[in-house]
Parts: structure tokens; sequence; C-alpha cells
């Protein structure tokens, strides 16, 4: 846990030095940033405090969000393999926002962007919930369903010729450069709700490991556990889809990273998940704002160069065994 | 007294029946073996006694009421049940695997059961390090630890050597001079059970 404090503290330093870099030159880059100077209107502070601070920021909620989701996932299906896109959650997050747009329910880029997500995502999850006969059913239902969803986005998509629904690759293929600093409160908000939801159930999350029949025998009932931990990490899912869009990977190998470094143990597992997740999509959007100005990378490949590595070494030297 | 009580028991799994017409019952305050071949059914016999499985027709009684009448938690105070195999896929040490879930009560009596299980040298190691009859005796004292008038055990003894058969053999006949009941499903070959009070063969 030492370690996690430790990366944890360096959160505020990376967060400086990502405002530092980007695709354009600042001059005098840290007399701007060390100004806290939000309202100046000079470039340099524009630049700064209204274009680099909001993204810089998201990546560490989104991140946040990602691995707290990510390690729910894992845990409610007793599955290592797990992760919300494999649930259905993104899809459906997504599905919802683009409904909500085509039938000018919502517009993009609103908190109510975020509550139709948050809608499509629970109803995807209950929805492979209910179909699923057994905690490895799960993901293969959870597999189809998000091919059902993901499919309807993009005939919904074509069908609707409409600008604000954007296009097919924004919801494949997210972007931080997406987020509207309207956005930041909400994921805020959401990222600590999540957190301490997730947390209080902590314990039953340790107790869902040893499957379905040792949680009964000792008189709880494992789909009330597995049902509030999807609820939660619909949310969770919905907050980031409906803000910046898909980012795949994280949600997967922030958990077992953050694992190898603490145990298995969810009360600990789940702060060290939000932190790894924080801090690779901060590392990550970082690289693909300044690897090759002035073009934005797809933040999917930076966190696939980041996270991958790790999560093979955490495997091959952790000691977590396959069924 | 019979504590629990099946009668009529049918169930088929696809075309097979795996119970047919299968009527059992099970003595307070006694220990008894439930033997039969692989396949013949007996683990299916543990899940429906645990109130796990819910057979297609028939009755299961506890205590004279029927047994999906009881709710989770209720059903928990009265019977413990340990299943032949317990999957460990996260490394959670020994005694964090035995405390999950407990209650106070169950928490006080961890560190007896170990030592009685002699796993209490284990405790902080690692339940993906186990070898198969440790594991084994990881999952029995989940059971153990907890103060329920029926114990189920499904094959306790398949991992164990003989020295820690013996022991649980004494841990078993303990139970029931506690005024506990105690069942465990054995397989067929297993030609030493004259300590238990009751054998009864599930033929396949």
């Amino acid at each position: 846990m030492k370690r996690i404090y430790l990366l944890a503290s360096s959160l505020p330093l990376l967060l400086l030095l990502a405002l530092s870099i980007g695709a354009t030159e600042v001059d005098a880059v840290w007399a701007t940033i060390f100004s806290f100077d939000f309202t100046s209107s000079t470039l340099d502070n524009q630049i700064i405090w209204q274009i680099r601070a909001p993204r810089v920021i998201a990546a560490v909620l989104i991140g946040a969000i990602l691995g707290i989701a990510g390690t729910l996932s894992q845990a409610a299906t007793n599955n290592p393999l797990a992760d919300p896109a494999l649930l259905g959650t993104t899809a459906g997050a997504a599905a919802g926002v683009v409904i909500g747009v085509a039938f000018n329910l919502v517009s993009l880029g609103s908190f109510a962007a975020v509550v139709a997500a948050t809608i499509g995502a629970m109803l995807a999850t209950l929805f492979t919930f209910w179909l699923a006969r057994s905690a490895l059913q799960l993901i293969i239902m959870g597999i189809a369903v998000s091919a059902i969803l993901t499919a309807l986005v993009g005939v919904a998509i074509s069908l609707i010729d409409r600008p604000d629904l954007r296009s097919i690759s924004f919801w494949s293929l997210g972007s931080l450069a997406l987020i509207a600093p309207s956005d930041l409160l909400a994921l805020f908000a959401i990222a600590v709700v999540v957190l301490l939801i997730a947390l209080t159930l902590s314990r039953e999350l340790d107790l869902l490991s040893l499957g379905d029949n040792a949680v009964r025998h000792i008189g709880r009932d494992p789909q009330r556990i597995r049902l509030i931990a999807f609820l939660t990490l619909s949310v969770a899912i919905a907050a980031s889809v409906s803000t910046v869009g898909t980012i795949a990977f994280l949600a997967l190998a922030a958990p077992h990273i953050a694992r190898f470094i603490v145990g298995p143990r969810h009360r600990t597992l789940l702060i060290a998940a939000a932190v790894i997740g924080a801090v690779i999509l901060l590392l990550a959007d970082t690289g693909a704002r300044s690897i090759a100005p002035p073009q934005d990378l797809p933040i999917g490949i930076l966190v696939a160069i980041l996270a991958a590595p790790l999560l093979i070494l955490t495997l091959k030297k952790g000691q977590m065994q396959w069924r | 007294m019979a504590i629990m009580k099946c009668d009529g028991l049918w169930l088929t799994r696809g075309n097979t029946p795996v119970l047919a017409d299968f009527s059992l019952e099970i003595q307070e305050k006694s220990i008894t073996a439930i033997i039969g071949a692989n396949g013949s059914g007996k683990s299916t016999i543990v899940s429906v006694l645990a109130g796990d499985l819910i057979p297609d027709s028939g009755s299961v009684k506890l205590f004279d009421k029927e047994i999906d009448h009881f709710g989770l938690s209720e059903l928990a105070t009265i019977r413990s049940v340990v299943l032949q195999h317990q999957n460990f896929w996260l490394g959670y040490t020994v005694r964090e695997v035995i405390e999950m879930g407990q209650d106070a009560p169950s928490l006080a009596r961890v560190d007896q059961v170990m030592r009685e299980l002699g796993i209490e040298k284990i405790a902080g190691q690692s339940v993906l390090t186990l070898s198969g009859g440790q594991a084994q005796r990881v999952s029995i004292a989940r059971a153990l630890v907890r103060d329920t008038a029926i114990y189920l055990f499904d094959e306790p003894f398949s991992s164990q050597d003989r020295e820690s058969r013996q022991v649980l053999i004494d841990i078993f006949q303990g139970l029931k001079e506690s005024g506990k009941t105690v069942v465990i499903v054995a397989h067929l070959a297993d030609s030493d059970l004259g300590w238990c009070d009751h054998i009864i063969e599930k033929l396949a």
C-alpha cells in the first residue's frame, strides 16, 4: 500500500508536468502555471488553464473511474478477463447518448448526456445480467449484447445524418480532447460517489471471489452483491463514455497492475486501481498531445503502449492462477 | 429424530435422471455417510441438502419445514457446507479466506480451528500456493468456525493423507459429541467408515 501512496503523491507533480507539455510552445510556462491565474486572457494563460488544464484533470478523473469500474467488473463476474466493455456497459452508454441526441432529448457535453448514458449503460448491463445463467456466462452474453448495441449505434449514426452525433470513431475511439470544462464537476462528483459505494462493497467483493456457493452458504446473496457492483460500474462507465468516448483496455489492465502492487483485498485494490488508472491515462494523454504535434494521437494507442507491457509484466511476475 | 428428510426426490439433467424417487433421512446428533460410485449423484444430494439445488419434485425438509421456505441467512445459521472443489484465483492469505464474511463469534474461533486442522503455520500464506489437501482443509475451516446444527461435507477426505484424515474423523466425532449432526459424502471405495453411525448408499 505504501507504494500506492507514493504513486498517488506523485500525481500532483505529474499534473504540473502534464500542464507544461503540449503541442504549442508556451514561453514562460512555469510562471504561467504557478500564477494559478485561471481568468487572465493572455494566450499563454488560455493555453495552460483553459485548454490543457480541463484535459489534464479529466485524464486523472476518467483514469480513476475506469480503474474502479474495471475492478468492479472483475470482482462481480469473478473473472480476470472482465471489463465493462465485455459486459455490454460501454456499448450501452454509447447507445444511450446516441439515442438521446438523435431524439433531441439531450445535447452532447451536457449533464443530460451523462444521464442518458447512465440509463443506457444500466439497461444494457442489467440485460446482460438477466440473460446470463452463471458468472462465466456474463462475459459471453455481455459480448453479444455489446455487439448488438454497437451495431445499433452504427446504424443510427448512418441513418440520422447529424453532425452533433459525432462520428462512429468517436464512440469507438475516445479522445480527451472532447472534454468540456463544464463536465469536470460532474465527473469529479461521480468519481467520488462511485469510489465510496465500491469501498462499502469491498468486503463482499472479497467474499465473492470464493464463488457463489460459498457466499450463499454463509447467508449472503451473491446476485445482490453483483447487482450493486453492476449498477455502480454502469454509472462510472456512463460518465466516462458520455464525456470522452470509449477508452479501451485501461479498465482491464489497471486492476491487474494494482493487484500486483497491493494484493487482492478490494479495500486497497479499489484505491490502487483508481490511482493506477489515473496515472496511466494522464501519461497516455500527455503523450497523445505532445508526441507528434499538432496531431492528437488516439488515446487508445498510448494507453496500449503504456499499459500492455505493464500488464504482461505483472501477470508474468504475479501469482494469479487461471482456472 | 430425523433432522433432515428427503422424500421422493426427482431430478433430471438433460435426459439423465440424477435422482429418481430418492428418499433419505438424516438422524439428529449422528454422523451419516452417503457413499456412491463416481457419477452416482452423491454430490447432488449434498447440494440438495444444502438448499443450493431444488429438485424437480419431491420434498426436502429441515426441522420438519420445507427447505425452500428458509431464507438464505436463516439457512446459514442452521447448516454449514463444504463443497468438494474450491477454486482460489486471487492471492488472499489462508487466514483472510477463512475469515471472509464471517460473523464475530465465528471469527473468535478461527485460531482454534486452524490449530485443530494443522493449518495455523500457513495462516499467512497465499491460498494460491497451497497443496490440494491444504486448500481442502481451508474450506473445511470456513465451515468449522461456524456454530451450526448441521455440517455437510462433500468428499472431505479426497485430497487428505492418512494422518489428516484421522484428524478430520476426530473433529467430526467431536462435533457429534457436542450435539451436532454431520453428513459426509464418501467414495464407494472408502472401506473405513466404521466410525459413522449410518451409511447410505446412493446407487447410480
